[in-house]
């Protein structure tokens, strides 16, 4: 007969194997479809033998999606350099200075992280038109800044404060000045709360959209622009698309897995501990 | 080197980058959602006409409708993340080693392109070879001859389950480690007065979780309204207009019809309803004190 804790632990394991395929599933298919070949992606078929002719079609010409892969990782690594020294002085300075709109400026900071990006596009489009910024790597990395600073700004305060302070009140006290400190003390204490923030906004800028569709036109077009160029005149090509996918996902899961540990801190701006 | 001027290099640089990529395209916004702007006319805002723009918006039913299929998207949205991510971090807080497993799966959907998400359930919900429409149709013969992106209500819930899919999990994270804060003794003297399962979760989990559920609540909402990459790769706002939220109405006035200044009047519309959120949300993280 079935004991109670049997029946739970069958409970359990059922529970989870939902669970999983909830969060599994989508992943789990794109990944499959990405190496079907053609004839078997409008069937549900699970047992193919797999091909990478799907991998080969998204590098070659017409598609030609190299250079899109390296214009994402260039646009996401660029907007990410630029942001973390900022972000980091930034933010060291409101964490351990109190001063005169203070408050202000950090509500402010946090309000542009939550603006719709919609918004900021729209004079972008017409500033870049007359300064003739319309699909370059330069423009999409400026207009990424506005939502990767802010946010790095936020988290890394998070951790900023995080840190207690007798060090580098030590070696002030040693004669450091502010910027020695910053830089010998605090910055490396820092270090893995910076590579978080950067991850999560290497993340962000590569997943990006909206810019991209509106600011590229060939030239800096990113990765995730690609995707549309999987639409045919017989319809979208679902083993391209998801070859594509495959690509823009990989990176990135790789990414957050060395970060798990920080994801909640990360998306709430560490402002859920 | 004085303690202002050293404060000051810290933070002027972020700040000026700040002003650069978000300030100056607020309040150029601002200034064109007072003008006539048709941008295939003029590269630069027209003539002043005051809150024209704004009020040609309540006469406009498209906006209407972005408005409503806003509210109905984020409404769906919001309460499936909420629930599903309770539901899931409930099962999940548990020790074990299956839990510790999906734990680490729980950061994969997030990390999930928004525009691919969008095409990877458009593509599992086609019709003739989708696989969720296949599944969907096993269990409910009824469905077959659904097709769900071109029903007005199915597009409109689809599209919320693929912002769930990414959220839901976040907030399950998130749930678990308020959940795991919460100090044991309480459940086990509860347990010893004689309390079901439900009551504990009633009288003991929920009240002491509600800080973390209306702080997710409000997140969720801010980025729900945010929610565009999806629209456009997913259903393109249709049928018609069902899927069409105000996001994406503001780019179709912008970039279709090149209607600049009644697109910066719309935009303000929904900044505005974003910031009275991002003041409760500010507001329930830091208590009245503020920061």
């Amino acid at each position: 007969m079935l004991t109670r804790k049997k029946i739970t632990e069958i409970g359990n394991v059922l529970t989870g194997s939902i669970i999983i395929l909830f969060l599994a599933f989508p992943i789990f298919w794109i990944g499959l479809t990405a190496f079907k070949p053609e004839r078997y992606v409008f069937s549900t078929k699970f047992s193919f033998a797999p091909t990478l002719d799907s991998f080969r079609a998204i590098l070659q010409a017409p598609l030609s999606f190299g250079p899109l892969t390296l214009n994402s990782l260039i646009i996401s690594a660029s907007t990410v350099i630029i942001a973390l020294p900022l972000a980091v002085m930034a933010a060291y300075a409101f964490s351990r200075y109190r001063f005169r709109g203070q408050q202000a400026l950090l509500i402010w900071v946090l309000i542009t992280q939550f603006l719709p990006p919609v918004v900021v596009v729209l004079p972008f489009f017409a500033l870049f038109r007359q300064l003739q910024l319309v699909d370059t790597k330069i423009g999409l990395i400026w207009i990424n800044l506005s939502i990767v600073l802010p946010y790095s700004i936020w988290m890394i305060k998070g951790f900023v404060d995080a840190l207690p302070t007798e060090i580098e009140q030590a070696s002030l006290i040693d004669g450091c000045n502010e910027f020695q400190t910053l830089r010998y003390i605090t910055l490396p204490l820092l270090a893995p709360s910076i590579i978080t923030a950067g991850v999560f906004s290497f993340i962000m800028t590569w997943n990006e959209f909206l810019f991209a569709l509106i600011l590229t036109r060939q030239e800096a077009r990113t990765l995730t622009i690609g995707l549309l160029s999987t639409h045919t005149a017989t319809g979208i090509r679902w083993d391209w698309m998801s070859a594509t996918g495959l690509i823009v996902m990989i990176p990135v899961f790789i990414l957050s897995l060395t970060i798990r540990k920080h994801f909640i801190q990360g998306m709430t701006m560490g402002a859920v501990k | 080197m004085t303690r202002k001027s050293t404060i000051f290099a810290l933070v002027a640089p972020a700040m000026l980058v700040i002003t650069a990529t978000s300030t100056y395209p607020l309040l150029f916004a601002l200034t064109s959602s007072f003008r006539r702007w048709q941008l295939s006319k003029s590269p630069t805002p027209g003539k002043f006409i005051g809150f024209d723009n704004y009020a040609r918006a309540f006469g406009d039913r498209f906006f209407v409708n972005s408005i409503q299929v806003t509210a109905v998207f984020t409404i769906i949205s919001v309460g499936l993340t909420i629930l599903i991510g309770l539901g899931m971090a409930l099962v999940l807080q548990k020790p074990g080693r299956l839990n510790g497993f999906i734990r680490t799966l729980l950061i994969f959907p997030f990390a999930v392109s928004p525009a691919l998400k969008g095409y990877t359930f458009r593509f599992m919900l086609n019709p003739e070879y989708g696989i969720i429409d296949q599944m969907i149709d096993a269990i409910f013969p009824a469905s077959a001859d659904l097709v769900w992106l071109a029903n007005e209500f199915w597009a409109l819930f689809w599209l919320s389950v693929t912002e769930t899919y990414g959220w839901a999990p976040l907030m399950a994270l998130m749930f678990i480690g308020a959940l795991n804060a919460i100090p044991t003794d309480i459940f086990e003297a509860a347990k010893v007065e004689g309390s079901t399962n439900w009551q504990l979760f009633r009288h003991i989990t929920l009240p002491l979780l509600s800080p973390v559920i209306i702080i997710a609540t409000l997140l969720k909402t801010i980025f729900s309204l945010k929610m565009f990459d999806q629209v456009v790769t997913m259903t393109g706002g249709g049928p018609g207009r069902a899927t069409q939220t105000l996001n994406h109405y503001v780019y179709h006035t912008a970039f279709v019809t090149l209607d600049m200044g009644y697109a910066s009047a719309l935009s303000y519309i929904l900044i505005i309803v974003i910031s009275i959120l991002s003041y409760f949300y500010i507001r329930a993280l830091y208590g009245k004190g503020g920061i």
